[in-house]
């Protein structure tokens, strides 16, 4: 493997949320294998600079893969190529030489484009604040240990709880639905004893929300899971829907 | 809508339970509802293929045995419930394909250059579909399905198949002119694989919708849909196959 | 030298036994009664451990609470990226552990250079934390029976750190977030992403309200309150490379120290061991690893100078364990700054591997074979993958490389043992204040001290505040309002009309190099000196050179860089002054003219017992500083050793 890549990007521009937007390409070259994809926009954008164009606005933050504030759908695939990456933890070496790379941002009606590759992904912070917690006031929590919680019961809340945020779960989605990270929520915080008192009104309210914010239907395709750089699995969703129906059927709620 | 459960940590809690019909209107006007009805529909369904399938294998067995199946089959007094409550179910599951499926085109409005799958391996050849994902494919396999139907209602209910000479013949002569009609024939091959296609993504999508999901029993769940489907869809391509060809 | 005005200012620590101060203190504090809560409106900027656990507590309280944060949702701050875990005082491991002894390792890891008051209050409330988190559901790992796991961190000789995972930092945060966003679902939250804070806001002398702006439209709006809290994190991105996110900043801060609050202690930066090395030109930022690989892993350097060798080619009586060789006791557990400097001078002897040699060996053979690839994995699985997907490289086969990079910064805002600044009714919470962790920080306490200025201190400290005084209610339309925001958007502008040549990240490199070489792991006065007047080229430079294109009004990420940029010129220049006037060298501050014959930190305590806590003149003036005197009274003086 050479140790540069020259590539050709296609990147979409759009300069603000209501004006119309393309493809632009653009012509990169010597790249180094070790970047990252952002340093390799990065890169992009410091050629713009000194060629007196905008730049490529793009979310971005910790760089490691754990914020979720990094998205882009790269050559059609959210976050890229590998499994359970973030796109800034997605490496160069993964291109070959003379590549063409597509780079759009999140397309869902729900997360509605602000600039370039740039979405609002405020969505998700409205169907948090409809449930996706557990009541306890600072300061009237007993102690820590009162509770047991059986080491599995603990570690399926982790494996949920590790969503991050990212909204790939719904750009990978041919519906844009947010069934994954609706469920991984709701699982994490039904799986714990903590979360139970409040389960039934919880799972109602999120995905009323959910269905507000016009997020399209889960058709069980399990291209999220494919795609979601925590891995949260899709059994998260039938626990959802599980949840869901167990509050509709025998809630007094 | 449901209460937010903000404001109803603020007021006092609710003693009584909410109305019936304002559980159910929740319920159905819900994402997670309506799959829960589509899969519903689609197991039941998938139950009457069973049985019609089990009906139409006698006519290997002969002409007697078929026509005695059929002939007491259309002695049956709730034969018109049963059939009415068939319709039901696939009106209801068609209609809320429709619904789902405008939904979902208006979630995503613009959709991408090229979409690529990021699922490594697909469980069988079942889920290779024309359409490279699962569930665009089940809406116009749904569509062709119900063609399929259209046609078989044409030949069996409504006996309008201008290559079959109905009068006076049993069921099984019917059947067998059916199945050898160059019109039908074709009709019901297509029609039957496409619905095993169908069958093989919808059974086990059923179970998820369903909540039904478990690392124990799901991946046997998946493996089923697949004999499932491939039983449906042998058992009836055989049909037209044999008739068409072999007699 | 600057200008020392050596004036003793008020810490408002209270008097009687350590283990009763905070007690006393809550009992003297007035208090706000219900009804007037609703009136009382706080701003709260930032939205990591600090700014979410205080805005949640402060709305359950009943305020009336704005929350701001520049990113997309309150979810992505940085506090997000902390692995390791949180220490509490809990003792649930029966060995041995008290709120005493978690004071007073933290006192003694700080280098004896924060204060003693405060640190103990933080190990007291430490426990609540824990409870307040489980509440919640935060998913930290549990033994068998259902009870809570800990682990031994950062050098600590009790077990004492709870964890998830390897995403303790995230799990917290998330807690905090959640209980954040049920007080937004109620109302008494208003949250305001995609806002960035550009200048405070006084009005009689008190903090009264913020200028921010639309990062989105690019609009400046302005925002009034009856106090502000300031939960902005640190400043390690002045060093471009550093392990803190893209967006992490200290304008929110400086912008506030240039309205009078003090900064205090600036120089104090952690430098933490255990990175991915630097791998080109290129790079944006560095990766964190978390230092629990050091409870398995072996740190090593290749006995020759320059050995090109792969780390698994070279013989065993090839390899220099340094730490276990120069640290007996504590061997490759001594602390962040202990680690971190031993392997820069590995490196600066020539020892150093890779194709820079800026790195020493994190080695995993012999943990491998002790307990077998799949415990390993277990524990470290996450971050061996992560190493693997940064570098290429597969850590099971061959000893990872690590480096030091900037990673924390002990210093900030001065505050008060009520975390009140310099201004009254301006609390600074979290990493952004300065005064729990002295001169160098020690592992899984940042996450302890975050949440407990948030959850536990400042929702007492502030209603003591809005209890005490009768302040008049202000209006946006205020001249001081009015004076600000034109202040913010004429610093805009005049970025914008640079039109020069430059990037801004080409000039925040360079900043970074400056700082690196001459204020990083070690510094010296001629260095410093140098570094001074650099930063003050490169800032001119800036103003006369800096291109930033596009508009103010709209979303505009490079102008967002720039402006940060300029405010870490004139923040750099601060970070080198006070670490040229701290002549001794403590905890992450190592100065070499100070140093034992066998190069260790040598502290001067006679002199420099002291908190240096900075007022702003002018930018470009030299700045006035106070000296806040540090008295150790529970944890006698003592050096440093972990030998």
């Amino acid at each position: 493997m050479s140790e540069t890549l020259d590539l050709t990007l296609k990147v979409w521009r759009q300069p603000g949320p209501d004006a119309s937007g393309r493809y632009v390409e653009y012509k990169l070259t010597e790249i180094s294998t070790h970047m990252s994809f952002l340093e390799m926009l990065d890169v992009l954008n410091e050629q713009l600079n000194e060629k007196g164009e905008e730049m490529v606005a793009f979310d971005h933050d910790c760089r490691e893969g754990i914020c979720g504030m990094c998205s882009l759908m790269i050559n059609g695939q959210a976050h890229g190529p590998d499994s359970g990456t973030t796109t800034c933890q997605l490496h160069m070496r993964r291109f070959k030489n003379g590549d063409t790379i597509v780079v759009e941002p999140w397309r869902a009606r729900a997360f509605p484009v602000l600039r370039d590759l740039v979405v609002d992904r405020s969505a998700f912070d409205r169907i948090i604040q409809e449930g996706g917690f557990i009541s306890a006031n600072t300061g009237s929590a007993p102690d820590a240990n009162s509770v047991p919680i059986p080491a599995p019961v603990q570690e399926t809340a982790m494996d949920a709880a590790a969503c991050i945020g990212c909204g790939a779960c719904v750009a990978a989605c041919k519906n844009a639905s947010a069934m994954l990270f609706v469920s991984a929520k709701v699982s994490h915080l039904s799986t714990l004893p903590q979360g139970k008192p409040e389960r039934d009104s919880r799972v109602q309210s999120m995905v009323a929300q959910m269905d507000l914010e016009g997020f399209g239907n889960c058709t069980n395709t399990e291209e999220c899971q494919a795609a979601c750089p925590a891995e949260i699995s899709v059994s998260n969703i039938a626990r959802l829907n599980r949840e869901f129906l167990r509050a509709q059927l025998c809630s007094k709620e | 809508m449901v209460t937010k459960l903000a404001e109803k940590q603020q007021s006092s809690p609710s003693t009584g339970g909410k109305s019936a019909t304002k559980w159910i209107m929740t319920l159905l006007s819900s994402s997670i509802g309506q799959k829960f009805v589509m899969g519903i529909t689609g197991l039941l369904l998938c139950g009457f293929l069973v049985v019609h399938l089990a009906g139409n294998l006698l006519v290997y067995v002969g002409a007697d045995a078929y026509n005695g199946y059929a002939d007491k089959l259309h002695s049956m007094m709730l034969l018109p419930v049963a059939e009415t409550g068939l319709f039901l179910l696939l009106f209801a599951h068609m209609a809320l394909a429709f619904k789902l499926t405008r939904d979902n085109e208006r979630a995503r409005h613009i959709s991408y250059q090229e979409p690529q799958s990021k699922i490594e391996e697909k469980p069988s050849v079942f889920s290779q579909t024309p359409m490279g994902n699962t569930s665009g494919w089940m809406f116009l396999s749904g569509s062709i399905i119900l063609g399929f139907l259209v046609w078989h209602m044409i030949d069996m209910k409504l006996q309008l198949n201008p290559t079959v000479d109905y009068d006076g013949k049993k069921p099984y002569g019917i059947i067998v002119d059916v199945l050898g009609s160059y019109i039908s024939a074709p009709i019901y091959i297509v029609g039957t694989i496409v619905l095993g296609f169908h069958l093989s993504h919808g059974f086990s999508s059923a179970f998820q919708s369903l909540g039904l999901n478990h690392p124990k029993y799901t991946p046997l769940i998946k493996k089923l849909a697949i004999i499932f489907a491939l039983v449906i869809a042998v058992g009836f391509v055989s049909l037209p196959l044999w008739g068409f060809f072999i007699r | 030298m600057a200008d020392t005005a050596n004036t003793v200012f008020n810490s408002r620590v209270p008097d009687g036994p350590m283990a009763e101060k905070w007690d006393r203190c809550k009992q003297e504090m007035k208090l706000v009664n219900p009804a007037n809560k609703r009136k009382k409106k706080i701003i709260v900027v930032g939205t990591g451990l600090a700014g979410a656990s205080a805005a949640a507590s402060l709305a359950e309280l009943g305020y009336q609470v704005e929350s701001f944060c520049f990113q997309d949702s309150p979810r992505r701050a940085h506090s997000i990226a902390a692995q390791g875990g949180i220490n509490a005082a809990k003792n649930y491991p029966n060995d041995g552990d008290s709120v005493w002894r978690l004071f007073y390792d933290t006192v003694k890891g700080g280098d004896y250079r924060s204060r003693e008051a405060n640190v103990h209050r933080l190990a007291q409330v430490s426990n609540n934390i824990i409870d307040q988190c489980t509440a919640q559901g935060v998913p930290f790992a549990r033994d068998y029976g259902g009870l809570l796991s800990n682990r031994s961190f950062g050098g600590a000789q009790v077990s004492r750190t709870f964890y998830a995972r390897g995403q303790t930092g995230q799990q917290l945060l998330l807690g905090a977030y959640s209980a954040l966003m049920r007080q937004v679902g109620t109302g008494r939250v208003k949250l305001f992403p995609r806002r960035e804070m550009l200048d405070l806001v006084v009005v009689d002398g008190v903090a009264r309200g913020i200028i921010v702006r639309n990062l989105i439209t690019g609009e400046f709006e302005k925002y009034s309150a009856d106090c502000v809290l300031l939960c902005t994190g640190g400043y390690s991105s002045a060093f471009y490379l550093s392990t803190n996110a893209k967006g992490s900043n200290v304008t929110a801060a400086w912008r506030c120290h240039k309205r009078g609050a003090y900064f205090a202690n600036p120089c104090y930066t952690q430098i933490h061991p255990t990175c991915i090395p630097v791998s080109g030109d290129y790079q944006s930022k560095l990766t964190l690893m978390s230092e629990s690989l050091r409870n398995d892993g072996r740190v090593w350097v290749p006995g020759g100078q320059g050995d090109q060798r792969r780390g698994n080619q070279i013989p065993d009586a090839e390899r220099d364990y340094y730490l276990e060789r120069r640290y007996p006791a504590f061997g490759n557990l001594v602390p962040r700054d202990v680690a971190s400097r031993a392997a820069k001078e590995r490196c600066d002897a020539g020892y150093g591997v890779g194709s820079t040699q800026q790195a020493v060996f994190l080695d995993f053979r012999d943990a491998i074979a002790r307990d077998g690839r799949h415990a390993i994995e277990a524990k470290y699985g996450n971050l061996f993958h992560m190493y693997a997907k940064i570098t290429g490289e597969d850590p099971y086969q061959v000893p990872m490389r690590i480096y030091p990079a900037v990673h924390y910064t002990m210093g900030g805002l001065w505050v008060d043992y009520q975390l009140q600044s310099s201004i009254p009714g301006l609390f600074v919470l979290g990493e952004a204040n300065f005064s729990d962790h002295g001169a160098n920080r020690l592992g899984a306490s940042a996450l302890m001290q975050g949440l407990a200025d948030g959850y536990f201190v400042a929702p007492y400290t502030t209603s003591n505040f809005l209890g005490s005084q009768n302040l008049p209610d202000v209006s946006t339309d205020d001249e001081a309002f009015t004076e600000a925001m034109a202040n913010a958007q004429d610093r805009n502008s005049k970025i914008l009309g640079v039109q020069g040549t430059r990037s801004s990240d080409s000039i925040h490199r360079e900043l970074g190099h400056i700082l690196w070489d001459h204020c990083g792991m070690s510094r010296e006065s001629q260095g410093l000196e140098l570094a001074m007047g650099k930063i003050s080229d490169l800032r001119d430079e800036f103003w006369s050179s800096i291109k930033v294109l596009g508009q103010g009004e709209q979303l505009n990420q490079n102008l967002e860089h720039a402006g940060r940029l300029a405010d870490f010129l004139e923040f750099g220049e601060l970070m080198v002054r006070d670490a040229l006037v701290r002549e001794e060298s403590c905890g992450g501050h190592f100065r070499e003219e100070h140093q034992t014959k066998d190069n260790e930190a040598l502290r001067d305590d006679e002199n420099f017992s002291h908190v240096s806590a900075w007022e702003f003149t002018g930018v470009g003036n030299e700045p006035v500083e106070h000296r806040e005197q540090l008295e150790f009274i529970e944890v006698p003086l003592a050096t440093r050793s972990y030998k």
